[in-house]
């Protein structure tokens, strides 16, 4: 919505006025970032606000990782938040039951996490739109029912804890840890981002979307849809994951509860707040939506907590029935970094020059 | 031997229950063309309000409480319907985010006013009777009952009376239904009237009969089974709707008979037959729409 | 051996024959095409033989070996394009990415030689179709007559040896039509074999040596277009009866 505005000025500003690579750009504007905990004092308020913008970052990673699949991809799915649930809970359990250290736990949840995405899009990828989005739906359900029915070893309808040393410095204090998960989350943010950039943007991207657009017309140019859309479930899945995981050890608990219905939602409604289609609107419209419900709803206007989620879900619906377009376009005008993106300019530009080149000199018969 | 005989009359009292919920979402889809995931909202509403009816506001007679909240069932949705899904209908994509924001406000509402506890639904009748060999509440009877008696109240209604040939008309073709001069407008929200309402006395007959609770997470269960019924019978189609609801109603009492502590497997068993039916025989049973390549 | 074979392919749509045992043979180099009145299955036949329809019976064989009942990317991949009567453009990306996706399919990416790289190739065959200039713009800003070469710059990207191509002409004004066929025929020098649906039958014998008519589903006639044009049955078809 109106972030995708201003990211639009704040790039042809970029381009055309500053004459800067955005990419230089945003990092110069990502610095106060980087130094945030260290210019503020160590309070309560500073880390209430480095949480915020912890858990921020994590949804940012998830967000970030749906829209790969739906907004690129043309894959809705609802139930996203099963992929991080299952990233919470292997990762806890394989540090409480095989005792394995976080470096290790956490890209193990991710590979598992991975491989069953795999399994499970094999058959759920080859249904047509509603019912991908409905079984997805059911999927988390069915992972709930597991856990209740395994309660033994996942503990159940509680939970699975891990004690204080499954944080991620468990030798420092709160203010100190709070920091460190601060710039570790941060530092995840974005190298997910990037990474989940640069394939949307690359020719595996562009699959993507001939995918979105006109999944018949891809088969007919040689593309195996299928092959490519496990590919980007498979993607998507990994990084949602990872950002389950690194929750589990913030909270040192992994809980089914981590994936209802309404987390799955959320993402929609992160997505649509920051530019569906685009990867950095996941991202910015996560941090947003924590912003607004750690602050504007809670510190300037005090609203009571169960009345967050029907604002915000009533908000996108508002937003839906308005403009159907655009969601269901699902990407926004942010396509243009295709166009825009400097390498295939570059390449094209200096293709182009060639080529008339070569037109001059052979002429057409 | 006890057990195959608990399965065969459950799974029968299961399946005729179920009908009742899942002939709702197989209507508004086949009339309207509209995969409503606040479906199960409806039956959730519907349990949440008879419970205020019964026992909190009006501490009404059981059945006057189950009229009103099929009532007013009903009217929300139909209004939900006019507000939400009708400027949007023709956007399936659209209307499945829309409603699933629809179902997920009804859980914050229900959150917020009745807490995030469960509350109480009491059961109809008490006692119970012993037919070969197994024991079936009086209140299970009377929900098999209610849910015949509605479920072929409909059936005979779409066949017979003329609003019933309207709706079958415009299930078949909207806009020539319109210029037969039928507002579908109107009868859209008179079948997500119905569709609202046979949801919640679903709502109510079920969770009355079985759990004898209602929270404001429960409406998703009841979506996924709604779903995998109609996709097994056909969308769009009443009676495979019935035949689609006995089958999941065998399998889903299958599974919780023979698998020790299955019950937490229900929604699995539901979740199997969805995917294998999309995945061998995407029209279902009966249905019509076959889904061609292109 | 014949490039493609096709003996007795049937399709049925209920009670509906949309292809009623046409038999037809295309050889290596060869420009045929295929006309009829709407309706006669035309569209229904390129369906089939590139794997969006199954058919009820009969047999289709590239280079002998049969190919019929294979999914459509594979057919793509084993050498047979088409493109779309109604054009079916990768809306959001640029025009160039439109063919850069082609490019990504197995037998694209196959025969890039290692001397280009995928934009080059994709550049060349925009040039081919006379695009190169939009090749930034997002494909849904193009004009109907860019958005059908753009269609055949696509099929070509998946370096087929069998080109089908469905009504390549229809929209365009004369000048359009010219430049396109202009086009078809370098393509056709560069080696590519091709099957056109086309109703313009003036342009469809600057380009096809061999023509097959159908008519409900049948092969009624099979010959060089000005025996086609000359054909009673053929004008019967198109004309209705002449009294």
């Amino acid at each position: 919505m109106v972030t995708t505005y201003l990211t639009r000025a704040y790039r042809s500003f970029a381009i055309h006025v500053l004459d800067v690579p955005s990419r230089l750009l945003a990092l110069l504007l990502f610095q106060p970032l980087l130094f945030l905990p260290m210019v503020l004092p160590t309070s309560a308020s500073t880390n209430y606000l480095l949480s915020v913008l912890v858990f921020g970052s994590l949804s940012a990673i998830f967000a970030a990782s749906w829209d790969l699949l739906v907004g690129r991809c043309g894959q809705m799915t609802l139930g996203h938040a099963i992929f991080f649930g299952l990233g919470s809970y292997v990762t806890t359990m394989a540090w409480v039951y095989l005792g394995w250290p976080i470096w290790a736990t956490i890209p193990l949840a991710v590979l598992i996490t991975t491989l069953a995405s795999l399994f499970i899009g094999f058959p759920a990828l080859r249904v047509k739109g509603p019912y991908l989005a409905l079984i997805s739906m059911a999927l988390p359900l069915i992972a709930t029912s597991l856990i209740f029915y395994f309660k033994d070893v996942t503990g159940g309808e509680n939970g699975l804890p891990m004690p204080i040393s499954g944080r991620f410095f468990p030798q420092m204090n709160v203010f100190d840890l709070r920091t460190g998960e601060y710039y570790l989350t941060l530092l995840l943010v974005a190298v997910s981002g990037i990474i989940l950039y640069k394939i949307a943007i690359s020719r595996t991207g562009m699959v993507f979307v001939s995918i979105l657009d006109d999944e018949l017309a891809s088969k007919a140019c040689g593309i195996n849809v299928t092959k490519y859309k496990m590919m980007a479930f498979a993607i998507s899945a990994a990084f949602a994951s990872l950002s389950g995981a690194v929750y589990a050890h913030i909270l040192t608990v992994a809980s089914p509860f981590a994936m209802g219905t309404t987390r799955s939602f959320f993402v929609v409604i992160m997505t649509v707040f920051g530019g569906m289609g685009t990867i950095a609107g996941g991202i910015v419209g996560a941090y947003l939506i924590h912003f607004i419900d750690s602050y504007v709803l809670r510190v300037i206007v005090d609203v009571p907590v169960e009345w967050h989620p029907f604002i915000f879900i009533g908000i996108v619906v508002i937003f839906i029935l308005k403009w159907p377009r655009g969601i269901t376009r699902f990407v926004t005008d942010g396509l243009e970094d295709l166009a825009e993106e400097r390498e295939i300019e570059e390449r094209g530009a200096h293709i182009w020059k060639k080529y008339k080149r070569k037109k001059k000199s052979t002429p057409e018969g | 031997m006890g057990l195959v005989e608990s399965f065969l009359i459950y799974g029968a009292i299961t399946g005729a229950v179920y009908a009742l919920l899942a002939v709702g979402f197989t209507l508004i889809y086949g009339v309207a063309d509209v995969v409503n995931m606040a479906h199960g909202a409806f039956y959730m509403l519907g349990a949440y309000i008879f419970f205020s009816f019964a026992l909190e506001l009006f501490q009404l007679n059981l059945y006057l409480a189950l009229i009103l909240a099929a009532i007013a069932v009903g009217i929300i949705a139909s209004v939900i319907h006019r507000i939400f899904i009708d400027p949007i209908a023709e956007d399936i994509i659209a209307t499945l985010v829309v409603t699933v924001g629809v179902a997920l406000m009804l859980q914050q509402v229900m959150t917020i006013v009745y807490g995030i506890g469960h509350v109480e639904i009491p059961p109809f009748l008490p006692g119970s009777i012993v037919i070969a060999d197994v024991t079936v509440t009086y209140s299970k009877i009377l929900a098999v009952a209610v849910s015949l008696i509605l479920f072929f109240t409909l059936w005979t209604f779409m066949r017979k009376a003329k609003v019933g040939a309207a709706m079958r008309a415009a299930a078949q073709d909207r806009e020539v239904a319109m210029l037969m001069g039928i507002n579908t407008t109107r009868l859209h929200m008179l079948t997500m009237a119905i569709s609202g309402s046979f949801a919640a006395v679903a709502g109510v007959m079920i969770s009355s009969s079985t759990s004898q609770m209602a929270d404001p997470f429960m409406w998703l269960f009841p979506l996924v089974m709604s779903f995998s019924i109609v996709i097994l019978g056909g969308l769009g189609n009443v009676k495979g709707t019935f035949v689609g609801a006995l089958i999941v109603g065998f399998a889903e009492t299958g599974v919780v008979t023979f698998v020790p502590e299955g019950t937490y497997l229900k929604g699995a068993a539901a979740l199997a037959i969805m995917v294998a039916v999309l995945l061998l025989r995407p029209r279902g049973l009966f249905g019509k729409h076959i889904e061609l390549e292109d | 051996m014949h490039l493609l074979e096709v003996e007795n392919l049937t399709k049925r749509f209920g009670g509906l024959t949309a292809v009623k045992n046409v038999s037809f043979h295309i050889d290596e180099g060869e420009i045929v095409g295929l006309m009829g009145p709407n309706g006669a299955g035309k569209t229904t036949l390129f369906h089939v033989i590139t794997g969006f329809l199954k058919a009820d019976s009969g047999t289709v064989k590239l280079r002998g070996e049969n190919i019929l009942g294979l999914p459509p990317h594979k057919i793509v991949n084993k050498g047979i394009a088409r493109t779309f009567q109604v054009v079916r453009p990768f809306r959001h990306l640029p025009t160039i990415a439109n063919v850069l996706v082609a490019l990504k399919s197995p037998r694209g990416s196959k025969k890039i030689e290692w001397i280009k790289t995928p934009e080059r190739k994709a550049l060349e065959l925009l040039g081919d179709v006379g695009l190169s200039e939009m090749m930034m713009e997002p494909a849904e800003t193009l004009p109907h007559g860019d958005l059908k070469r753009l269609e055949i710059a696509r099929a070509l990207g998946t370096e087929p040896e069998l080109l089908l191509l469905d009504e390549p002409f229809a929209g365009l004004n004369p000048i359009e039509t010219d430049l396109l066929t202009k086009s078809l025929r370098t393509i056709h020098l560069d080696g590519h074999t091709m099957l056109i649906v086309e109703h313009k039958l003036h342009a469809l014998m600057k380009l096809a040596k061999r023509v097959l008519v159908l008519h409900y589903g049948e092969k009624i006639a099979e010959g060089d277009p000005e025996d086609i044009a000359k054909n009673k049955k053929v004008i019967e078809v198109y004309m209705g009866k002449v009294a």
